[in-house]
């Protein structure tokens, strides 16, 4: 069984296939000069050894048609494949800093990135890797860099709205998905962005001028030496000054500053539940965690540190950059903050829907930890219990889970200012809930004496299916986690 | 526009004979991009030659004779 991956379609160059859950990456022939250069001019051993581009090997397996293959190679696989809408600033940022850095050390090797797409660009933990082994062609003198355009609407134009209009604007990369157009970030900055030198020319007068040479054709220009590397370096040069002027402070969103000030914790009882945590942890030995809701990633770094590979998701794009700059929390290369919004996760994307896969098409996880989070979707979304369990059913094997009753302050909190409509919220149609889906294998107090903290297993598949009260989406979902 | 207009003219300046500029790319670069990007590299090396040439005239100004490239090494 072989399938070409939908979201390698548009470069001639070669394509990725997934053959027998083996994922290679077949090499055309006529990009047959440009691998040799890549790989005998030292630049694929150069990007390798600094972790700039993901390794590969030469493989004798059979290409997929309808191209002839030049070569098929088997890249080594990533943990897990995010996208540029579900980073937050600091990550776009690194990945951004990390094109012009591997555009730099090719140009030395007589070579030059035909593309800039921020997807071409993954997280392993912190360390930020070219995977698209093919976007290098050999540089002729004198060219310009066709990347240009790709590079200022995938990087510099989203992390200037970013930083000078609203970080949640980083979300419009999942709206534009080859970058967000220079007009809109144009019309979307504040004017004092205009005497910022980087965006007057690479985001201001590049809108200008693609406004102006839309319509028409560009004046004719002549082979030759359009444009010399010492102008080229100095492009280089202005676009890594400009990106790493950017900054963002995320002091202010919701929930950045709640660890720190997490007064409703008393220590002995966090520390009752880090030990709960861990035990768990070690019973489930997973290789892949989710830990969701994970604000600034206190459990996530105990999931790693006991040897998972841990996604540390979390809705506010605060919580999520503190914890990616946070080098303790963050060890090594085992835990990838994400910016996602639990409630409205990210869908597939692109060409037939197909081309950029949806969060939980991307699961399931080993394991998935919720802890203090189901009041703020069964609360604050009014999402009903049995759909909770179903989604985390759909996302994991084992579930580390805390049930916070209405009594708790946070939730208080929650139902302040509104009618309290959740009469079936309690522990008791919690346990119901998620009993359909999972196995409770024990319960203990949580935080509070109020609050339990579970550790759950999903049922196995066919127990669902022998009752058939399931829709075609759960269906869908149990025969993905049997997979 | 009309750094671009004074761009469109130097560059037509540009050998008549040799055959037209076509970028390879399987993704369109945009004729504006290209452009804009070699009057602002244009300019941008400009300045970074003139930097680095500026560097070495202040370096042989600046230079005392009684500098000795030993001691230095010795700081």
């Amino acid at each position: 069984m072989s399938e070409v991956l939908p979201s390698s379609f548009r470069d001639p160059s070669g394509h990725l296939f997934r053959r027998e859950g083996v994922l290679y990456r077949q090499v055309n022939a006529r990009y047959r000069d440009d691998y040799d250069c890549l790989m005998g001019s030292g630049l694929y051993a150069a990007l390798v050894k600094a972790g700039r581009l993901v390794e590969h090997e030469e493989v004798s397996e059979v290409g997929e048609t309808p191209e002839p293959a030049y070569k098929v190679i088997r890249p080594a696989e990533l943990p897990f494949i995010s996208y540029p809408y579900e980073w937050c600033f600091s990550q776009l940022k690194d990945a951004a800093r990390a094109t012009l850095r591997i555009q730099a050390t090719a140009l030395k090797h007589g070579m030059t990135l035909k593309d800039a797409s921020a997807f071409n660009i993954q997280f392993i933990g912190h360390r930020a890797v070219l995977i698209d082994t093919l976007s290098f062609e050999r540089y002729r003198e004198g060219e310009p860099w066709v990347a240009y355009r790709q590079f200022c609407q995938h990087f510099l134009a989203p992390l200037a709205l970013m930083s000078n209009t609203d970080i949640r604007l980083g979300k419009l990369l999942s709206v534009h998905l080859d970058g967000v157009p220079l007009d809109l970030a144009a019309r979307l900055l504040p004017w004092r962005c205009r005497l910022n030198p980087a965006l007057a020319l690479h985001l201001y007068a590049h809108a200008a001028a693609q406004k102006r040479f839309a319509a028409e054709p560009g004046p004719a220009l002549r082979k030759g030496r359009l444009l010399s590397r010492t102008a080229f370096l100095a492009l280089l040069d202005s676009l890594e000054r400009g990106t790493r002027g950017l900054r963002w402070n995320p002091a202010g969103t919701a929930w950045a500053d709640y660890a720190a000030s997490a007064d409703h914790y008393t220590s002995s009882a966090a520390d009752h539940k880090r030990r709960l945590v861990e035990d768990w942890l070690r019973i489930a030995a997973p290789k892949v965690v989710w830990d969701l809701g994970a604000n600034v990633g206190l459990y996530s770094r105990i999931a790693a540190e006991l040897g998972s590979y841990v996604l540390a998701v979390d809705g506010d794009p605060g919580a999520v950059e503190r914890h990616y700059l946070d080098p303790v929390r963050s060890p090594g290369e085992r835990v990838l903050p994400l910016w996602i919004d639990l409630v409205n996760p990210s869908p597939s994307l692109g060409w037939a829907g197909e081309e950029r896969d949806a969060f939980l098409a991307r699961g399931p996880a080993d394991l998935v930890m919720a802890l203090a989070l189901i009041h703020h979707l069964a609360i604050s979304n009014n999402v009903p219990l049995p759909s909770l369990a179903d989604f985390f059913a759909r996302a994991g094997s084992w579930l580390i889970i805390e049930f916070v009753p209405k009594d708790d302050p946070q939730v208080r909190k929650l139902l302040a200012s509104r009618d309290d409509i959740f009469e079936f919220y309690d522990q008791q149609n919690f346990e119901r809930a998620f009993g359909e889906r999972f196995e409770i294998r024990q319960v203990e107090i949580g935080y509070s004496a109020e609050t339990r903290v579970y550790f759950n297993e999903t049922k196995p598949a066919e127990t669902f299916y022998g009752d058939g009260m399931y829709s075609g989406d759960q269906q869908f979902a149990i025969e993905v986690m049997a997979e | 526009m009309s750094a671009i207009h004074l761009l469109q003219g130097a560059l037509e300046m540009l050998g008549p004979q040799s055959a037209p500029y076509a970028p390879r790319a399987y993704l369109d670069p945009g004729s504006g991009s290209i452009l804009l990007q070699l009057l602002v590299a244009g300019i941008l090396g400009g300045l970074f030659a003139a930097r680095a040439f500026w560097g070495k005239i202040k370096a042989k100004l600046t230079r005392k004779p009684q500098e000795d490239p030993e001691e230095d090494a010795s700081e």
